[in-house]
């Protein structure tokens, strides 16, 4: 009795186990290891997840993506709307215990106006891309700062508070070295830099001395507590382990859950699966240059051969309704005028078609395997257009290749997925353009293109609402493309993890989030 | 003698990883697909594109980014990876090692079972213990790699939670826990590296137990176990080494399956993952790479060699 004792406290104590339950991390799963630490540098949306649980800006999303005061207390435009005022918060401090102060931010600000840093928002405020062009950063006292915009630009908060950009997140000097290399992100929020094990994990450690907003999480904003001391990123490149490590309890947290683990998931006690549906768009595009499909009848005609609604109930159940709109249906812009679509009738698309001259012509989709709903909205899209006798032949290529395609705008029809755009003006302006400098573009307008244009220097709210009605108007009547339904973020997590909640910026957050 | 063979081998090596290295080059390029535009997503613009096509040298035309990159690789430098900008030998050489320490001990195992399994199959040929070996080894044969880490996953660490689901730690730093970690990816590799080598050791002791030599010994009177041990193992392992040699190099290049189902940091899933990120210097690097140790891995098979068939050094 004794000898079976001593070899199973051995036991555990070899594997680990007596010691380490109270100390255990909170874990997530990746799907994909980050980049890098740094915000906005060389990122994608894992590497977003993880440098946003360390790092905050003077402004930050809110739940419905709107931009909200985060480390800035105030913010104020001057009448013309060319000049904001950041007024700080008090008694923030950073990860190494220096007071956040006007000097950090100015210097963070000029670190990524310089082109040497590749900021991926560069172009969004330098004038390059058109939407808005910082002529002057100044910071008149300890705790103002303001920069000051050629134009104004109703965008300027957006931008600054995307993910992507990093939330142009406020960092201490000493987060890059005396040559200026990247060393690890110095920021302000709940946690802070612990180890990165790469293709393994990313550990982050609680920072004792974060200074949290009053209130509930509100989107990337809000109140923030980190409940855990540890928090671990694990990559997982696989779904079918990513699942079997979730209901084994090798991580709390299944970020990212892919489609075909949902039933499974579902069906296990133990296991608690929500949605929340995200500002990424899935679309069929159609190449409006096609000598078919330029013909604006037979792009109807597959519109109205589809039955969204169903086949987006088929995909995925309720987890998102089915959503005609650039804009994403979580968007504060998305109005009743945007919610309106044409219903399914296999007979008028069979008219258009005949009035059309289309004969059965072979259509091309591109398609990839990659994002399981996007190959999904295509096959089912081909049997729904078949019974109109619109005849869709599918391509099914690598990510990659089916990017570099969309690139190029060599394609006849794509089953497609954008990235969130959290702006509506973003979200119509990532589809429109003139094609011969951009062929990515799909909806080529000139009329919508300076509606568009309009919207990104309109801070009007009511006045930037009619503008997206009319364009959406217009959308629908030009049907360059077939947009499904916003894919929803699932989130899957072990009994005994409180607070987890997907988010329609479709990133994994982990402040506020605690395990029994 | 055997030190100019080895040298002699290792020149030949030389055209054959610089066509490995034009070969890598080339296709890659062919391919569709632009690093920078993955890395930018949908959003990017012709300009923001351009930039970083120019900061990663992208720009360059192809025979000029070639002689870069080799010219670099001459010098032991195999540049730095376009997703994460970490120079490529020192992740080469880390993620080399968490795939050896499978892959050797996988094979190691999979030698010691295959091996005499497969000569006594082949001493009790059409015997029910020889159908069963042979019927064994090709159902591990047949079985993909990623279902059979699958199920022991599935069963092993989900059923019975006698192991860890996923991760990976070094042997440096817990050897229990590492043990732990790659128990499941060893067992499944040996698994199907059994049903390999299992049917390579019966054929060779099959052709050796008919030659007269082992009649001989028979008719000398000499027991069974020791005709086996002494005449048919040694003999029939010439050929089973050759094949240990092509399917150890084949390994070490990378178990890209299993590492991918059991979340192992290895060779493999580094490749997989710079090729679908398009990350030249990593897929040009590690093909270059997995090239020299296969070309490295057959040459200590041949030098080996004699050891078990000295008429080869005899010839």
């Amino acid at each position: 009795m004794k000898t079976a004792s001593l070899l199973a406290g051995l036991a555990a104590a070899a594997l680990g186990i007596l010691p380490a339950v109270a100390q255990e991390p909170l874990r997530a799963s990746l799907n994909s290891d980050i980049r890098s630490t740094q915000p906005g540098g060389n990122r994608d949306a894992n590497t977003d997840a993880v440098t946003l649980h360390m790092v905050e800006g003077l402004v930050a999303l809110d739940e419905r993506a709107t931009p909200v005061p985060m480390l800035a207390q105030t913010v104020e435009v001057s009448p013309d709307g060319r000049t904001y005022t950041f007024t700080l918060r008090q008694g923030v401090t950073f990860h190494n215990g220096a007071p956040l102060t006007s000097a950090e931010v100015l210097w963070s600000l000029r670190r990524y106006m310089d082109p040497a840093t590749q900021w991926r928002c560069l172009p969004d405020l330098n004038g390059r891309s058109g939407i808005a062009k910082v002529t002057d950063m100044a910071a008149p006292d300890a705790r103002t700062v303001t920069v000051t915009l050629e134009q104004p630009a109703a965008l300027f908060l957006s931008i600054i508070a995307r993910p992507d950009c990093g939330e142009t997140a406020v960092l201490h000097p000493s987060s890059v070295g005396a040559d200026g290399a990247w060393v690890k992100p110095v920021g302000t929020g709940p946690f802070m830099m612990g180890e990165w094990r790469r293709g393994q994990f990313v550990e982050l450690e609680r920072f004792d001395g974060y200074a949290s907003l009053p209130g509930e999480r509100n989107g990337l904003a809000g109140g923030k507590k980190a409940q855990v001391a540890k928090l671990r990123f694990v990559v997982i490149p696989d779904s079918s382990a990513a699942k079997a490590a979730l209901l084994a309890g090798n991580v709390d947290v299944l970020s990212e859950v892919p489609a075909p683990e949902l039933p499974d998931l579902r069906r296990s006690a133990g296991v608690t699966v929500m949605a929340a549906p995200t500002m990424g768009v899935t679309a069929l595009l159609m190449q409006t240059r096609d000598p078919l499909l330029k013909d604006a009848r037979i792009r109807r005609a597959i519109a109205l051969s589809l039955d969204v609604p169903e086949l987006v109930t088929a995909m995925i159940g309720d987890d998102a309704p089915a959503n005609a709109s650039p804009l994403p249906s979580a968007s504060a812009f998305r109005s009743e005028a945007q919610a309106a679509r044409p219903t399914r009738d296999v007979a008028a698309a069979k008219r258009l078609l005949a009035e059309a001259g289309y004969r059965g012509q072979t259509i091309r989709m591109i398609t990839n395997r990659r994002y399981p709903n996007v190959y999904d909205a295509a096959v089912a899209s081909q049997a729904m257009a078949a019974e109109a006798g619109i005849k869709i032949e599918l391509e099914v290529l690598d990510w990659a290749t089916q990017l570099d395609r969309y690139t190029r705008g060599e394609y006849q029809m794509m089953s497609f997925i954008y990235s969130p755009r959290l702006d509506p003006s973003l979200s119509y302006e990532m589809l429109s353009g003139p094609k011969d400098t951009q062929p990515r573009k799909v909806w080529e307008d000139p009329e919508a293109l300076a509606l568009i244009g309009r919207s990104m220097t309109t801070t009007d709210t009511a006045a930037r609402q009619a503008i997206f009605d009319e364009l959406y108007k217009r959308f629908m009547d030009q049907v360059p493309m077939v947009i499904l339904y916003n894919q929803p973020d699932y989130m899957a997590v072990r009994r005994g993890v409180q607070g987890a909640r997907p988010w329609a910026g479709g990133l994994t957050r982990l402040w506020n989030v605690s395990r029994d | 003698m055997t030190a100019t063979y080895a040298l002699k081998r290792l020149a030949m090596a030389v055209p054959t990883l610089l066509l490995v290295a034009v070969a890598v080059f080339a296709l890659l390029r062919l391919v569709p697909g632009d690093p920078a535009q993955l890395m930018l997503g949908d959003a990017a613009d012709a300009d923001q594109l351009a930039a970083l096509r120019e900061s990663m040298g992208l720009n360059h035309s192809l025979p000029v980014q070639f002689f870069n990159w080799l010219g670099a690789a001459l010098r032991g430098d195999l540049g730095r990876s376009l997703s994460n900008d970490q120079p490529v030998l020192p992740l080469i050489l880390e993620r080399f090692q968490v795939t050896a320490s499978i892959v050797l001990l996988a094979v190691a195992l999979a030698a010691l079972i295959a091996i005499p399994l497969g000569t006594i199959a082949a001493w009790k040929q059409n015997s029910l213990l020889d159908i069963a070996v042979v019927g064994g080894a090709t159902l591990l044969l047949s079985i993909p790699s990623f279902w059979l880490g699958l199920l022991m996953l599935l069963f092993f660490g989900l059923k019975l939670g006698w192991v860890p689901v996923i991760g990976y730690v070094g042997f440096g730093e817990n050897p229990w826990q590492a043990l732990l970690y790659i128990v499941l990816p060893v067992v499944t590799l040996t698994l199907i590296e059994t049903g390999v080598l299992t049917r390579m050791a019966r054929s060779a002791a099959i052709d050796v137990l008919r030659l007269e030599y082992v009649a001989h010994a028979r008719s000398k009177g000499l027991r069974e176990f020791t005709v086996l041990r002494r005449h048919v193992l040694p003999n029939a392992f010439a050929p089973t080494l050759t094949l240990l040699g092509i399917v150890l190099g084949n390994l070490l290049g990378g178990i890209a399956v299993i590492e991918t189902v059991f979340t192992i940091p290895g060779l493999g899933r580094l490749l997989v993952d710079g090729i679908y990120a398009r990350d030249y210097p990593v897929v040009q690097g590690t093909m270059l790479f997995v090239a020299a140790i296969y070309v490295l891995v057959n040459l200590l098979t041949d030098l080996l060699y004699p050891f078990f068939d000295p008429r080869v050094a005899a010839e």
